[in-house]
């Protein structure tokens, strides 16, 4: 298996369909694409077309959502071997997924479902991570999902989760900067806590997206912009980890492909002002 | 405690079956019930299932309506939990499902309808294959042709409709008001494929229908020639059935040729 961590890639988008024609055509200034591998798991078509050309240009990572890491169900092997095919094709930068599970008995729920932070799952999904590095030949970066309900049986906080599994897997992290967030709201911890909890030389990708507030809760979207206060908390964040590849989550409600360049023309000045506070600091 | 394996049983039964047992497992926040934090899952379930098939079935929704389109989804995501890793494939069951539907018996236009839309899906994003181009047959010997046996583009999808729903699709498309529903008086057979990257669908008379069912399987332009003679008169039979093939290369429905 590769060790190499992977590269610092700067400032991203998820690559999206009503963007293809323009990405090809106006080369955009966007570092690298996030794609959803689920997407391209497909026979042919415009999709894979569009795909080859744009890994052309720029970097390519791909993002899942139905690896279903902490499902009690058997590992999906032809989703697996789907997977391993379509790395094939993109070479991507790395492959992550979430820290969830997402059904059983062959159901797919198509959500990111919770796990209670217990001994149990935490042994359960180190030996599926396991696995999964060894059929990909490479290490998988994980994900921290939004959860709207907390278990009776957690036994540990989810950095405390998060962490070991990246500490006992040896894989990476996503640091999902809104998911931290919308969780910290929901549950009444702390986004600091969350933040210093997790081990630093893990983290090798951010997400930032926006959410829906619904007074008593926040529930996970990406159909808004990024609002001041993950603004805020991606601050803090990049101050805490330095420079880590970071995107923008928009999956509804897709704004031009203009309107995102600049939301993310908005992360990277928030980037360069802890730069430039961190330089001041050090003369 | 309950194993992990309890624990997402109860919960996928939670969201797929309404049963309230999870809640026992949950906790309420600061500042709000479990019952509807849990609520957002069961929620979000049914709302991105019906998202997904309002997009794949973008006319049949204009053809039934918010209400109608809304009422069939909510029993079509009722009686087809999601088995698939992408859910690109969760809506394609719902034109089997729609010809089951009591409702729905004498709209056979509906599930048509379905059926279109599911095939230009399909078609979309089906294999890759180089279109036949006429250049290819063009350095053929005239003795080469009856041998020739053509392969299907691996998109290509046939259709058989008992209604208009072809032509409803197409007024939905454009955004015009669509025909009343018929029963057409024959069987109509529609070719859906991919070219330069589009879905299309081509409805094709009942000859052509004939001759490209037969050359899908493979039998021989020369027999082919003699099929159209037998279906619709020998005179310029041999004409008509290379026009037909013209078309097909035209439309970049064929893949190939071999000499058998």
């Amino acid at each position: 298996m590769t060790s190499d961590k992977p590269p610092y890639l700067g400032f991203g988008l998820g690559l999206r369909p009503q963007h293809y024609r323009e990405i090809l055509a106006d080369n955009p200034a966007v570092d690298w694409f996030e794609v959803l591998s689920e997407n391209y798991m497909i026979e042919g078509g415009q999709p894979l077309h569009m795909l080859d050309q744009i890994r052309e240009r720029y970097p390519v990572v791909m993002h899942g959502v139905s690896l279903s890491i902490a499902s009690t169900a058997p590992l999906d092997m032809d989703y697996l071997g789907a997977l391993k095919t379509l790395a094939e094709r993109v070479s991507p930068k790395w492959i992550s997924d979430h820290l969830c599970w997402t059904g059983v008995h062959g159901v797919n729920l198509h959500d990111l479902l919770p796990v209670p932070y217990t001994e149990e799952a935490l042994d359960h999904v180190v030996a599926r991570v396991g696995q999964v590095q060894d059929f990909l030949d490479r290490r998988l970066t994980l994900e921290n999902v939004s959860s709207y309900v907390s278990f009776g049986q957690s036994e540990m906080t989810e950095w405390e989760f998060v962490s070991e599994v990246a500490r006992r897997a040896d894989c990476w992290l996503l640091f999902d900067v809104n998911n931290v967030y919308v969780s910290a709201f929901n549950h009444g911890f702390s986004t600091d806590d969350f933040l210093h909890g997790v081990p630093r030389d893990r983290v090798v990708q951010f997400h930032v997206a926006g959410h829906s507030h619904e007074e008593s809760h926040i529930i996970d979207t990406h159909d808004h912009p990024v609002c001041p206060e993950v603004w805020d908390f991606y601050r803090e964040t990049v101050a805490h980890f330095g420079p880590v590849s970071i995107m923008i989550e928009r999956d509804d409600n897709i704004p031009p492909l203009a309107e995102l360049v600049a939301e993310l023309d908005h992360a990277r000045s928030i980037a360069r002002e802890v730069g430039e506070k961190r330089l001041e600091a050090a003369e | 405690m309950k194993s992990l394996r309890d624990l997402q049983e109860s919960f996928q039964r939670g969201i797929l079956a309404g049963d309230d047992a999870i809640l026992d497992e949950v906790n309420d926040s600061a500042k709000e019930k479990r019952k509807v934090l849990f609520g957002v899952y069961r929620n979000a379930y049914v709302a991105r299932l019906a998202e997904i098939l309002a997009d794949d079935y973008e006319q049949l929704h204009s053809y039934l309506g918010d209400q109608g389109f809304a009422r069939l989804v909510k029993a079509y995501i009722a009686a087809n939990p999601s088995d698939q890793r992408s859910a690109r494939w969760f809506g394609r069951h719902l034109p089997a499902f729609v010809r089951e539907q009591e409702i729905y018996a004498k709209h056979r236009e509906v599930a048509e309808l379905a059926a279109l839309e599911k095939a230009l899906a399909d078609a979309f994003d089906g294999p890759d294959a180089e279109p036949l181009r006429i250049d290819a047959l063009a350095a053929l010997v005239p003795e080469a042709w009856p041998s020739l046996v053509f392969e299907p583009h691996p998109t290509a999808i046939r259709l058989t409709f008992n209604t208009n729903a072809a032509e409803i699709w197409s007024a939905l498309k454009t955004e015009t008001a669509p025909p009343k529903p018929e029963h057409l008086p024959e069987p109509q057979a529609v070719v859906v494929w991919r070219q330069d990257f589009m879905a299309r669908f081509r409805p094709l008379s009942a000859e052509e229908a004939m001759m490209w069912n037969e050359a899908a399987k493979g039998v021989r332009f020369g027999v082919l020639c003699e099929m159209v003679a037998t279906f619709a008169g020998e005179d310029e039979a041999e004409i008509r059935a290379a026009t037909y093939l013209k078309n097909w290369i035209d439309m970049g429905i064929l893949a190939g040729f071999q000499t058998r």
